[in-house]
């Protein structure tokens, strides 16, 4: 039986870095559709899906086979170089060091390079339909990632894989609902800031995870996760105030 | 093929976008996991991966700066 403090962490982050992915993706099909036609653009999505679809299922029981330590470490090493990589970028953005991740931006410049891709009618849609799927494919095998790696399972506790895909599903819905709604760039999704929480999520997994791969667990056992989120999160606001230009810091 | 090698491109990133943080990164997990398996000080251990990945953040972080300011 899960209890809130095993299952929340891992609802939340996948909940939130699904939904920064879903957007990027959203946004990429979207472009797509304004250019040639929802019928590509849906075409390479459900292409990109079913790929995805067929990545998990082969994972799934490859995972099983390999030894609880390992995988862990393995798992735990790649977390650890993802959130701090997506932590690093969140930091230098919110420090002014870096442009910020912009949604209109992306959409008016896949759609130019779609409409300057495409020429003739059927090679236009298959061009069209590409973009799609490889938008589509990369941003959900970030997703899946994520999902892997913060329901991976541990000795004697129940495998978070459910909850993590409920947040990652639930994100999914989410964006889709609010994105076919207004049929515009999700431009109003506060991406830095979620990034910024999910990086300091996933940072603190990676150190938790590997931790547990390597025998070395923490004191507190799950509630510890809060403990390094927290103090990942303190980190890196310490990193933004110390990295901001100081024209910046005078002028703000 | 050019959708293969992109996709390979950005999952490589993914993990390997920084390559001083992904060394600096795998070295304090095997000198911690040294501490832990061979002096079995197993805490010491679990705050040394923390430790080291917060001055990983920091240094990737101030490189990163520097390099924008120029």
């Amino acid at each position: 039986m899960l209890d809130w403090p095993t299952a929340a962490p891992a609802v939340t982050a996948a909940f939130v870095a699904s939904t920064v992915e879903v957007t990027e993706a959203f946004t990429i099909v979207l472009a797509v559709a304004s250019v040639r036609g929802w019928r590509p653009a849906l075409t390479g999505a459900l292409a990109g899906l079913v790929l995805l679809a067929i990545v998990v299922a082969a994972l799934g029981p490859v995972l099983n086979l390999v030894p609880l330590n390992a995988l862990q470490i393995v798992v735990g090493v790649l977390l650890l170089l993802f959130g701090l990589g997506w932590l690093r970028k969140a930091v230098l953005r919110a420090a002014g060091l870096m442009a910020l991740h912009d949604e209109d931006a992306i959409y008016q410049r896949e759609a130019a390079r779609i409409h300057g891709d495409t020429k003739s009618g059927a090679a236009a849609d298959g061009v069209a339909a590409m973009a799609s799927f490889q938008a589509v494919l990369l941003e959900g095998l970030e997703v899946v990632f994520i999902v892997l790696a913060v329901g991976a399972p541990r000795a004697g506790r129940p495998s978070l894989m459910l909850p993590a895909s409920l947040g990652a599903l639930a994100a999914f819905i989410v964006v889709m609902a609010v994105g076919l709604l207004i049929r515009k760039p999700l431009a109003l999704v506060p991406e830095n800031t979620l990034k910024f929480g999910v990086g300091v999520m996933l940072s603190a997994f990676g150190v938790f995870w590997t931790s547990e791969g390597i025998r070395a667990p923490w004191p507190g056992d799950d509630w510890a996760l809060f403990g390094l989120a927290a103090a990942f999160l303190i980190v890196a606001l310490a990193l933004v105030a110390l990295a901001r230009p100081r024209k910046a810091v005078l002028a703000s | 093929m050019n959708v293969v090698r992109e996709v390979l491109e950005e999952l490589w990133s993914m993990f390997v976008g920084d390559r001083r943080l992904t060394l600096l990164t795998l070295m304090v997990v095997v000198i911690a996991a040294a501490v832990s398996l061979l002096a079995k000080a197993t805490t010491v251990a679990a705050v040394l991966i923390f430790v080291g990945a917060v001055a990983v953040l920091a240094d990737a972080v101030f490189q990163a700066a520097r390099k924008a300011r120029g």
